[in-house]
């Protein structure tokens, strides 16, 4: 999943869902799992099991191998080839016995296979360690994601999102900004209290940003004091309201190790309006963002500098 | 057939939960029932080996193991053959055994 959110913290039971064309299996499982803490999804056919799959994107899919029209084979390779649903664990049921089968389904990308009818304390235990797997591979996949300290996505998955939205704008035509944000007189910070001090400045502001920015912003932590900001279907314009919002928030931080000395950001935005012509390279964009975040720094800091992409500065429009 | 021992039930009747599974069977059976047989008086094959294919991965879970049995060995008689007509005397046994069976169930003594 390339869509995680940063410290997701999921208290909801991990949805199951059942592609069998058998109502008895469908009742079967409904009774028998559910002791187990989880939502059960059904659907009848291979079809409608991959619109569920896509819709819903459960954590373990059990699917039936002999079914009509679309069989367990066509749609695991459909589940498998869609990106969508490819990372979601497949575990097959199935009458058929043949290893033939067996490796066939293990050959299309199942975890697991579990044969009809079914033995009732095995297929809980499989079930339990296939979902216990699930979990550990997409809390694996998201720390490779995941900046320690801040816990904001890392600069290696700033530069595959910048490269995926940089394309999508330039494909479709949308709005698209960066911002760069930097921490003012950081060294300081850590000179005059220590690292400790200066590693709380920096959890503190991210904290901030990914309070004060929207849900498909992609907020990263870029290197050392720098953070970045891919603002996805997002005008320069609105992206300086955003960017304002940060600025003033972290102003108002009160910080328990240093009460008296209050810590700014500077921050510089590039952006393009919808349908823009896009001139430069993902690399000269973030170069470009960088460029007015300077010019904050040398306007005297604490302050937000934004352009268009032709180099427009852009104004903060006034309320009402 | 022997008439079935309920202490065959591989279910404890007495538990709630498999009571449930137990009732549903036994209330969905006589339309499984139906469909065998219009099936095969229609000569749709296919979808006898459907059903039986069905009551063979399912009939155990619901503690009714011989039917399971009974349904395998009907889906044999349709699928090892390649054509099932030819042997019409051997799958109508089947059928009726199946048949039967389940209404041992459906009806018991």
């Amino acid at each position: 999943m390339s869509d995680l959110h940063p410290n997701p913290h999921t208290d909801t039971p991990p949805v199951v869902l059942l592609i069998d064309d058998s109502q008895f299996v469908h009742r079967l499982l409904d009774a028998r799992l559910r002791s187990e803490s989880i939502v059960l999804l059904s659907a009848e056919d291979g079809k409608r099991g991959l619109e569920v799959a896509r819709g819903e994107q459960p954590s373990l899919i059990l699917l039936d191998l002999d079914m009509p029209v679309m069989d367990g084979f066509e749609t695991l390779r459909e589940l498998k080839e869609d990106p969508c649903t490819k990372d979601i664990p497949v575990i097959v049921l199935s009458g058929m016995n043949s290893s033939q089968d067996k490796v066939a389904a293990f050959d299309l990308g199942a975890i697991d296979f579990v044969t009809k009818p079914f033995e009732l304390t095995e297929l809980r235990a499989r079930v339990r360690s296939s979902l216990k797997m699930s979990l550990l591979l997409r809390m694996l996949a998201q720390k490779a994601h995941i900046d320690g300290l801040s816990g904001l996505y890392n600069r290696p998955y700033f530069d595959e999102k910048l490269r995926a939205e940089y394309d999508r704008t330039v494909r479709h035509g949308q709005a698209l900004s960066i911002a760069m944000i930097d921490i003012d007189h950081f060294k300081s910070v850590n000179d005059t209290y220590g690292h400790p001090a200066g590693d709380t400045v920096i959890s503190g502001v991210a904290n901030l940003i990914m309070r004060e920015t929207r849900s498909f912003d992609i907020s990263c932590r870029y290197g050392g004091e720098e953070f970045a900001l891919i603002m996805p279907e997002t005008e320069p314009q609105q992206a300086l309201q955003v960017c304002e919002r940060v600025r003033m928030g972290c102003e108002k931080l009160a910080w328990s190790r240093h009460p008296a000395r209050s810590v700014t950001l500077s921050v510089g935005i590039v952006g393009v309006l919808d349908g823009d012509t896009v001139s430069m390279t993902p690399e000269g964009w973030v170069e470009a963002a960088d460029k007015n975040l300077y010019k904050a720094k040398q306007q005297g800091r604490n302050m937000v500098v934004a352009t268009g992409i032709d180099g427009q500065p852009i104004q903060l429009a006034k309320a009402g | 057939m022997n008439a079935p021992d309920p202490n065959a039930f591989s279910l404890d009747i007495n538990d709630p939960e498999d009571a449930e599974l137990i009732e549903y069977f036994l209330s969905e059976l006589p339309t499984r029932v139906d469909t065998i047989m219009a099936a095969f008086t229609n000569d749709d094959y296919q979808g006898l080996a459907r059903i039986a294919h069905q009551l063979k991965g399912a009939a155990p879970g619901f503690g009714f193991p011989q039917i399971g049995v009974q349904a395998a060995k009907l889906e044999q008689q349709i699928k090892g053959v390649a054509d099932p007509t030819e042997s019409l005397e051997t799958l109508r046994s089947e059928v009726d055994q199946l048949v039967s069976l389940c209404n041992s169930y459906i009806n018991p003594a």
